[in-house]
């Protein structure tokens, strides 16, 4: 092995890290804000750590219909997010850039949602079942988006290249990048929905289908999922930055770096934000409403390809 | 029209089948008929009088009169007359006329006469078990005077599960409860759905019958009731004690002396306060928009301390006595009280603004668990399901009782039927419940709380009341007895109309729409019957039967 391989395994183990480090820091974030906005004093903003440590020291009991592929969904969901955090930068340069393309991110963010799909099957419950069909209608709706914005980005970057295409490129063009804004607007717009918060928990909806497909989910199996949740945040935040929002990124290593943090920071404060204000919808009304988004994108992608 | 003339008109009508009359004031109407012209005078009252069904009452008069006793109540809210149609079955043959053909809403209280008491309504079309549980054998019936309060059959099969009727072709089931997040207390309902429609329902309820009413009748006494009564419910309570001393004061013909009846006025509205802000927070949480969850219940904080201070509790407020009050509000409560209700109220105005304006709550709203006038009527809807439907039906308007004809409020109603309806309605009568209170320590005199009472209480008389509960009219019935206590006592909450009609509201609406629907009638089920324990050393689980649960309570352990 050389020592180039090396580098880029040490950095990416780094930013799975790295990840693994900030990820409940985020929901701490999250949560304290949200009490906040609710005229409550919330828990300590490193309450997250604890819960999920408390979470993975507890007995971990077999339920469900086919309790193998439901610990597999667990672990799977996990490695899932972490992989994708071994593909993207971070604040510094895309540490695995060679071993993948943004076509692997893609499968990868799909891949998550099946997870979830996997996860509702073993629990084999009625309201786990209810739970992945609004899944995945929901999903076969929302993946195109981010695959649209990806691809536009390749389009304009010439390039599959992570680092190439992770780093505003739906905006580089010469002239006025339409596509880009079209897509910024259409990203912002469904972000709850990547994050699955208010308004768009509906798959796991407490208070109709009792958590949905997590309901049989207890223990460490549980700790794992959420855990995943919680890098999910801080990973389509990261990804989000990077395609839409990458000004200052060029900047000095502690710079750029604390930038990119700052950015992922106030993008989970406007998730936080939209959440604490908004009542769950109706799948169908979601599916209309990720429907809509998805014709713009496509409009979008059409626009892109003529080099606008 | 008062009682009198309405009993001319019957009179004029139906002759010789109207046995007799009890006219005790203009607004009470107890009229005998013989038995075979129950469902004639049934359908005359409720379609050609347009009367509202409030409930069907089978009692045990054997030991009395010789008979069983079946009494069907309406009332005319236009007329403020309560009317009671009651008909006398031999002891032998205990059997009467469904009228659930002619007025559906009659169709649980049929069930419940068939279960409980054992009268048999012939031609009602679905006669399953209602209330008894589903191990309890058949020909055994609780509210018989022949069976003991405690008594339980020992043919009692505790296991015996309840058989479901076959769900439509095409539909899967899919069951809500008996414990769901949203539901706060035991319920069944299995949900017929294709796809995400849901097509049906079956429910099965009554899981935690705690026989009240049987208790009352057996071993407590006019005053224990009121404290007993209170308990029914965790949220209404007071209404319940209320509706009770009410009905035993009408039946004896006593009348409260007047700071009393303003004192139960406050309480009443205090409780509707707290039950609306909490009925706002929940239905917010239930659409998943828990920030407004959150905020209502800071606004309703305040409310509890208050009750708190004036009776020593935040609910179960032990208000009522036969004939008058237990607890005073003193000057500087007064003060007290004034300054939470001006807080309340600069707290509320942005709320119900923000909401009102809220297109995503609209959303999850609008046209969702309509009930329509027609379905008023016809399920005996109550409360602010029906007003929210444009019928501006309400007791402390309709038979002003405590201090209610004293006091100047509106009646909210709007006109959609739906849950949004509902939330406007129960929004703004949070202000009336605050205009209702300042009026009434406005206008309180000094004076006493309680009546002198000399006498015993008069034997084998009827008495009605109703009272406006948050969630609807609580009606309660009484016949006096011997032994200081009732000889029957029956309760009717409000949502035990409103419930009747979940069915026909979340019919052909999406699953994620039932939580809400049934949200919106603000349902009141019950307490648990049944616990698990773990012991963690075995690692062994035990779960607690009846009998054990029973002895437990008994042997008045701390706990387990």
């Amino acid at each position: 092995m050389n020592g180039d391989v090396i580098w880029m395994i040490g950095r990416g183990l780094l930013n799975m890290g790295l990840v693994l480090l900030v990820a409940p820091f985020c929901q701490g974030i999250l949560r304290k804000t949200t009490a906040r906005i609710q005229s409550r004093q919330g828990p300590p903003v490193f309450q997250p750590y604890f819960d999920l440590l408390k979470l993975l020291g507890k007995e971990d009991i077999e339920s469900g219909e086919t309790p193998r592929m439901q610990r597999f969904a667990a672990y799977l969901t996990l490695a899932t997010a972490l992989t994708v955090a071994c593909l993207v930068p971070m604040g510094i340069a895309a540490p695995m850039n060679g071993a993948g393309d943004v076509i692997l991110l893609i499968y990868l963010l799909t891949l998550s949602g099946i997870c979830t799909l996997l996860a509702g099957l073993a629990a084999g419950s009625t309201y786990s079942l209810v739970g992945i069909s609004r899944e995945m209608m929901s999903m076969i709706l929302l993946e195109p988006l981010f695959a649209i914005a990806i691809v536009v980005g390749a389009m304009h970057a010439q390039s599959f290249r992570l680092d190439a295409v992770l780093n505003g490129s739906v905006y580089a063009i010469s002239g006025f990048p339409w596509s880009g804004l079209l897509l910024l607007a259409v990203m912002l717009l469904s972000f709850q929905a990547f994050v699955q918060r208010v308004p768009f928990d509906i798959s796991e909806a407490e208070t109709e289908l009792m958590e949905g497909p997590l309901m049989e989910y207890s223990g460490p199996k549980l700790a794992l999922f959420k855990y995943a949740q919680m890098a999910k945040l801080v990973i389509y935040s990261g990804l989000f930055v990077n395609l839409f929002v990458p000004w200052g990124s060029g900047l000095m290593f502690p710079l750029g770096w604390l930038l990119f943090w700052a950015k992922v920071l106030v993008l989970v404060l406007l998730v936080t934000l939209v959440a604490a204000t908004h009542a769950r919808y109706r799948i169908d009304q979601a599916i209309r409403y990720f429907a809509g988004l998805l014709a713009i994108a496509m409009g979008a992608l059409v626009l892109a390809s003529y080099g606008y | 029209m008062i009682a009198r003339e309405m009993f001319e008109e019957f009179k004029a009508k139906f002759g010789a089948l109207i046995l007799r009359a009890d006219l005790p004031n203009d607004h009470r109407l107890f009229v005998f008929i013989d038995r075979s012209a129950v469902r004639s005078v049934c359908e005359y009252i409720f379609r050609d009088l347009n009367a509202r069904y409030v409930v069907s009452i089978g009692a045990d008069d054997r030991p009395f009169s010789g008979d069983f006793l079946v009494a069907h109540n309406f009332a005319l809210d236009h007329d403020n007359v309560l009317c009671s149609v009651l008909v006398h079955l031999p002891a032998d043959h205990p059997i009467i006329d469904s009228i659930s053909d002619i007025v559906p809403a009659a169709s649980w209280a049929e069930r419940e006469m068939r279960d409980l008491v054992g009268i048999e309504p012939l031609g009602h079309r679905y006669l399953k078990r209602l209330v008894l549980p589903d191990g309890w054998p058949e020909g055994v019936h609780p509210l018989r005077k022949d069976v003991r309060w405690d008594e339980v059959p020992e043919s009692f099969d505790e296991n015996r599960e309840f058989r479901f009727d076959d769900p439509p072709a095409g539909c899967t089931v899919v069951p809500f409860g008996p414990f769901h997040p949203t539901l706060d207390e035991p319920a069944h309902f299995r949900l017929y759905v294709e796809g995400e429609m849901v097509r049906g329902c079956e429910y099965r309820g009554f899981m935690v019958h705690r026989g009240i009413e049987k208790l009352a009748e057996s071993v407590m006494s006019y005053n224990d009731i009121p404290m007993l009564a209170e308990r029914i419910c965790g949220i209404c309570g007071c209404v319940h004690s209320v509706a009770y001393v009410q009905a035993v004061e009408e039946a004896a013909v006593l009348k409260p002396p007047p700071r009393a009846e303003y004192i139960r006025t406050i309480m009443l509205e205090i409780e509707r306060l707290h039950s609306h802000l909490l009925w706002v927070g929940l239905a917010c949480h239930i659409v998943g928009f828990d920030t407004l969850f959150m905020q209502s219940f800071r606004i309703r904080e305040p409310i509890m301390w208050i009750a708190e201070k004036i009776t020593g509790n935040r609910k179960t407020y032990a208000l009522c006595v036969i004939g008058g009050v237990r607890w005073d509000i003193a000057p500087e409560m007064k003060t007290e009280l004034r300054a939470v209700l001006d807080k309340l109220e600069s707290d509320w105005r942005p709320v119900v603004s923000a909401v009102s304006h809220d297109k995503n709550i609209q959303k999850r709203t609008r046209g969702v668990g309509v009930a329509d006038p027609a379905l008023v009527k016809n399920a005996g809807l109550l409360g602010p399901v029906a007003r929210s439907a444009g019928i501006g039906i309400d007791c402390r308007h309709d038979h002003p009782y405590a201090a209610y004809d004293r006091v100047d409020f509106d009646v909210i109603t709007e006109r959609d039927g739906d849950v949004w309806s509902r939330v406007l309605v129960r929004m703004k009568e949070v202000f009336e419940s605050i205009r209702i209170i300042r009026q009434c320590l406005d206008k309180m005199e000094p004076g006493p709380l309680q009546l002198e009472m000399k006498d015993e209480l008069p034997v084998g008389r009827m008495g009605l009341s109703s009272v406006e509960a948050p969630r609807g009219e609580s009606h309660h019935f009484v016949i006096t007895g011997e032994n200081n206590r009732p000889r029957r006592w029956r309760v009717r909450a409000p949502t035990y109309q409103n419930l009747q009609a979940i069915p026909n509201m979340i019919k052909d609406q999406q699953i994620a729409d039932m939580t809400i629907s049934l949200g919106s009638i603000d349902p009141c089920f019950s307490c648990t019957d049944r616990l698990e324990t773990i012991d963690l050393r075995s690692g062994t689980t035990k779960v607690w039967s009846q009998d054990e649960l029973l002895k437990l309570t008994q042997a008045k352990k701390v706990r387990p």
